[in-house]
């Protein structure tokens, strides 16, 4: 929304649509303006940004802004070759301190914006970052569930850098690459059965039914086994209920850390008596590593959710896909 | 030796130490700032490079002042259960109250991620930790005293403190084994503890709390003397010791009670200051340990603060790790040179 | 005068069912008389201290100082007339001697316990009379035995109390210390009209230095002069006459062979 040179930027809970924040993006030159209603003021386009969560990465490279970033907490998570080259030539500082932010470097840094993951001022100091000057947008993406909303947030980046037309286009193109994937694996005539996660400490985690993970398995035309599941978050069972249901499961996607058989059957007996386990229909993402341990996966698959669906249909459709498709994310495990 | 004299020649040294330690302390940090510019920041307008001022003002100056209310804070109270207990090795959370806090925060980041299946960061802004973490105190702090009410003597009292520590101990256990990976560490680092994060109105009540506490304390000088000659002697010079208990776990539940909710447990200070203390003091006697205690644990917190921000690194050790490297030397000293306890 | 009507001593046991040691025990001690309790192991000699001393509660009866019910008076009120002095060491080594004698005081100092000039006299007093001047310095834990008996007593008296009362002051003393130290408590109580009353193994120096013995055995309490209770056979009847024989005139027990 455009007034003068003031956009407004609204966002909102994607859980029930209540706005979280609104915040003025001012133009450099702006005469002055009524700043009530306003959380957050932020004169635009921005040049330098700390960032706090390898998510954020990946828009900022589409967008053509590699370099703006200038900071980014326990730097060893970022894959992106890119930004890993300006790291080793020392353009990223790092700002990671035990759990949470260093706020003196931060301070001193003093970026044009700080984009955090946390849900508002009070998580810890960064009531100090706001006092200091330092404008903060709370990235909620984490919280969205549908793989195109994760990836819809490249729009708030095209607004903060004055690049909204560009990041619109990003976001239509990846958007419809995805509804044209759907459509095809919607064609497909199985509907294989899928199960995901591994067992932490006695007790099984698995992604339930509403949750972002569960949604590509459904668009790839899956049929994931605990679909019915209510809710976005982890569902705790117990082994038992666990290997009964799974019984008629042909893939298993993400089953935790684990990236080879052997590690699993080390890890618990148990694992070898799924379905998928005997059959070698096993795939993670955890073998797809940046040069410092980093995991692609948790840094770009928000923002391309398409690939995530490729690889997916490509396992469980393998007909659909064209010869020679490389998977981006999923790959087999290690014997 | 003149009683004034006396107390001059032993709280000369840690009331000019104390200032020193509180300048080391503003002008180490992450970010390198000269020791002139700490000055001029401090006690001139002149005008000073802005990260750098704001650093100063708003980061370092509350971090220093919540060092000196937690390091003298807990060291007093540290103080007072030894004193009670006649045990060395008591310290400001024999009664469990740091259990008691954990227990809340415990409840608070990992439980309700098992309720709502959520480890969200929406139910931990700060005061709602502290909330947690004051709350879980007051309730051991209450079972406790209870169960004091009906018993005679001391050493019974700390015996039902340690064993609701580990009841509290074993249910934040549980918790922990139900937690999912990013709440658990939530939980771990705030036990940790930490002094950099409060706001100024949050010292605001931890100072309005630790001086309830020392106020508290002072009163019971003289009853804590009298408890030196052991409770025989106690006794028969009028000395209640229900009162006096009752005093003392009051004073040592403000200050050690406010200091974890608001700054986490902090391990061994309570412990080790008092023993340090008595080395330095040379005499039992409450009315000079108690101030010294609470200004030498001021200065020991304030150093261990600046060594645990690593100077002029992005590097930073967990303030108990630092207690702890300090503190459990301490300890064994303790348990191996009984005789020169000074107790 | 310390006075006791129809005492009834003993315990509580668990179950509240009484444990009588002593009943109908009546005497009285006046302030400038040394009192000694004699009598056999497990008679009821530290029960009946322990309740003159007010740790224990009398089952029946009553005790009064100076005209005061026990009953009717608050513990500091009874600190400022009464002092113990106790055998079993709980105090902090590390008091100076200075300090412990300073801790006598406490019922008559300020909210801080600091001494004034008067605290100071009465303090200076007591030292002199246990001899401890040039120990003032000194760390309690530091001290011998018989030093720090005296220590103990120094503060009882700092104490200024009527009566102080000995829990076995002579016990572990070797012979020439259980004198010095007999005699000082007589010099206590006749010189700082003090009624000083201890509990003793030392019936023959019982007999010879104290003006009044309080005779505790199995049932039954018998008080008088040493020359009461020698002539009235109560010493000699005191032990197992096949074992140990009472010669009144030596007035020393001797073993049989």
């Amino acid at each position: 929304m455009d007034r003068d040179s003031i956009q407004i930027l609204e966002l909102r809970d994607p859980q029930n649509g209540s706005t979280l924040h609104r915040i003025a993006l001012v133009s450099k030159n702006t005469k002055e303006f009524h700043t009530e209603g306003f959380d957050q003021i932020i004169e635009v386009p921005i040049e330098t940004i700390v960032a706090t969560s390898t998510t954020h990465i990946p828009a900022l490279e589409m967008l053509g802004k590699t370099d703006a970033l200038v900071g980014f907490p326990n730097l060893d998570y970022i894959s992106s070759l890119a930004t890993r080259g300006r790291i080793n030539d020392g353009l990223v500082q790092e700002l990671g301190q035990n759990e949470s932010l260093n706020i003196e470097l931060l301070i001193q840094r003093r970026p044009d914006l700080l984009m955090t993951f946390a849900i508002d001022q009070t998580q810890n100091g960064l009531d100090k970052v706001s006092d200091a000057g330092i404008p903060i947008i709370y990235n909620g993406d984490w919280t969205e569930q549908h793989p195109l909303g994760k990836a819809e947030w490249i729009k708030v980046f095209g607004a903060l850098f004055n690049q909204k037309h560009k990041a619109d286009s990003i976001f239509r193109q990846i958007e419809s690459e995805y509804v044209k994937l759907k459509d095809v694996a919607a064609g497909a005539k199985t509907q294989p059965k899928v199960i995901s996660g591994a067992l932490y400490k006695d007790v099984w985690y698995a992604p339930k039914g509403n949750s972002w993970a569960a949604k590509f398995i459904e668009d790839a035309n899956g049929d994931y086994i605990w679909k019915s599941t209510q809710g976005t978050g982890s569902l705790q069972w117990n082994i038992e209920q666990i290997l009964s249901l799974a019984q008629t499961a042909q893939f298993w996607i993400g089953p935790g850390q684990f990236t080879s058989y052997n590690q699993m059957t080390q890890s618990s007996p148990v694992y070898a008596e799924f379905p998928p386990f005997k059959r070698k229909e096993i795939y993670t993402f955890s073998k797809t590593k940046g040069p410092k341990g980093g995991l692609l996966y948790y840094e770009l698959a928000a923002m391309r959710p398409d690939w995530v669906l490729s690889d997916l249909i490509s396992i469980l459709h393998p007909e659909l896909m064209e010869q020679g498709h490389q998977n981006n994310f999923f790959k087999p495990l290690d014997p | 030796m003149n009683a004034k004299t006396y107390l001059k020649s032993k709280l000369l040294w840690p009331l000019i130490l104390l200032p020193l330690a509180f300048l080391v302390n503003l002008s180490l940090g992450s970010v390198y700032i000269p020791f002139g510019s700490i000055l001029s920041g401090l006690f001139t307008d002149h005008p000073l490079e802005e990260s750098w001022l704001f650093i100063l003002n708003d980061y370092r100056l509350p971090k220093a002042t919540t060092a000196i209310l937690v390091g003298g804070g807990l060291s007093v109270s540290g103080l007072l259960m030894q004193t009670l207990f006649r045990n060395p090795l008591a310290g400001p959370f024999v009664l469990g109250i740091s259990s008691g806090a954990s227990l809340g925060v415990a409840f608070l980041v990992l439980g309700s991620g098992l309720i709502t299946g959520l480890s969200a960061s929406v139910l931990t802004g700060p005061w709602a930790m502290v909330l947690a973490s004051a709350g879980g105190s007051f309730l051991v702090l209450l079972a406790v005293v209870g169960a004091a009410n009906k018993i005679k003597d001391p050493m019974t009292l700390l015996i039902i403190g340690l064993m609701f520590g580990s009841l509290t101990g074993a249910v934040v256990s549980v918790l922990s084994y139900f937690s999912r990976a990013e709440a658990l560490q939530r939980f771990i680092f705030w036990s940790f503890g930490g002094l950099g994060h409060l706001s100024w109105t949050g010292i605001l009540i931890l100072l309005f709390c630790c001086l309830l506490g020392l106020i508290l304390a002072i009163r019971g000088i003289k009853v804590m003397n009298a408890m030196l000659l052991g409770p025989g002697y106690a006794a028969s010079l009028g000395v209640s010791v229900k009162q006096s208990t009752l005093l003392i776990v009051l004073s040592t539940s403000v200050l050690a009670g406010s200091i974890t909710a608001f700054a986490g447990p902090i391990a061994f200070v309570g412990l080790a200051v008092p023993h340090l203390v008595r080395q330095i003091i040379r005499t039992p006697d409450h009315r000079i340990m108690v101030p010294a205690s609470f200004l030498w644990g001021s200065i020991i917190m304030l150093l261990c603060d600046a060594v645990s921000q690593i100077p002029f690194s992005a590097l930073t050790l967990p303030i108990n790790a630092v207690t702890s490297i300090l503190g459990a030397p301490v300890v064994i000293w303790i348990l191996i040179k009984k005789k020169n306890l000074m107790f | 005068m310390l006075n006791v009507e129809n005492l009834t001593i003993g315990y509580l046991s668990d179950r509240g069912k009484k444990n009588i040691l002593a009943d109908r025990v009546n005497f009285s001690i006046g302030q400038n008389q040394l009192t000694a309790i004699i009598g056999p192991n497990g008679a009821g000699k530290s029960t009946l201290l322990s309740t003159l001393a007010g740790q224990l509660s009398p089952l029946d009866g009553s005790i009064s100082l100076l005209g005061h019910s026990f009953k009717n008076l608050t513990p500091s009120q009874r600190a400022k007339l009464l002092a113990i002095v106790l055998t079993k060491k709980e105090y902090s080594d590390h008091l100076s001697v200075r300090e412990f004698v300073e801790l006598g005081r406490f019922p008559y100092t300020n909210w801080l316990g600091k001494i004034n000039a008067a605290d100071q006299q009465i303090i200076t007093r007591a030292i002199k009379a246990t001899q401890l001047d040039s120990l003032m310095d000194q760390k309690c834990g530091t001290l011998s035995d018989g030093q720090r008996q005296r220590v103990s007593i120094a503060r009882a008296l700092a104490q200024d109390t009527a009566f102080i009362l000995l829990d076995e002051p002579t016990t572990h003393l070797d012979l020439a210390h259980k004198a010095q130290t007999v005699m000082l408590l007589k010099n206590l109580s006749k010189q700082h009209n003090k009624g000083v009353i201890f509990s003793t193994h030392d019936i023959s120096m019982a007999l010879k230095m104290t003006d009044n013995i309080i005779c505790v055995t199995p049932g039954h309490v018998i008080t008088g002069t040493p020359d009461q209770l020698t002539d009235s056979g109560a010493i000699a009847e005191l032990f197992d006459s096949k074992v140990v024989q009472f010669d009144p005139s030596s007035r020393q027990f001797s073993i049989l062979d």
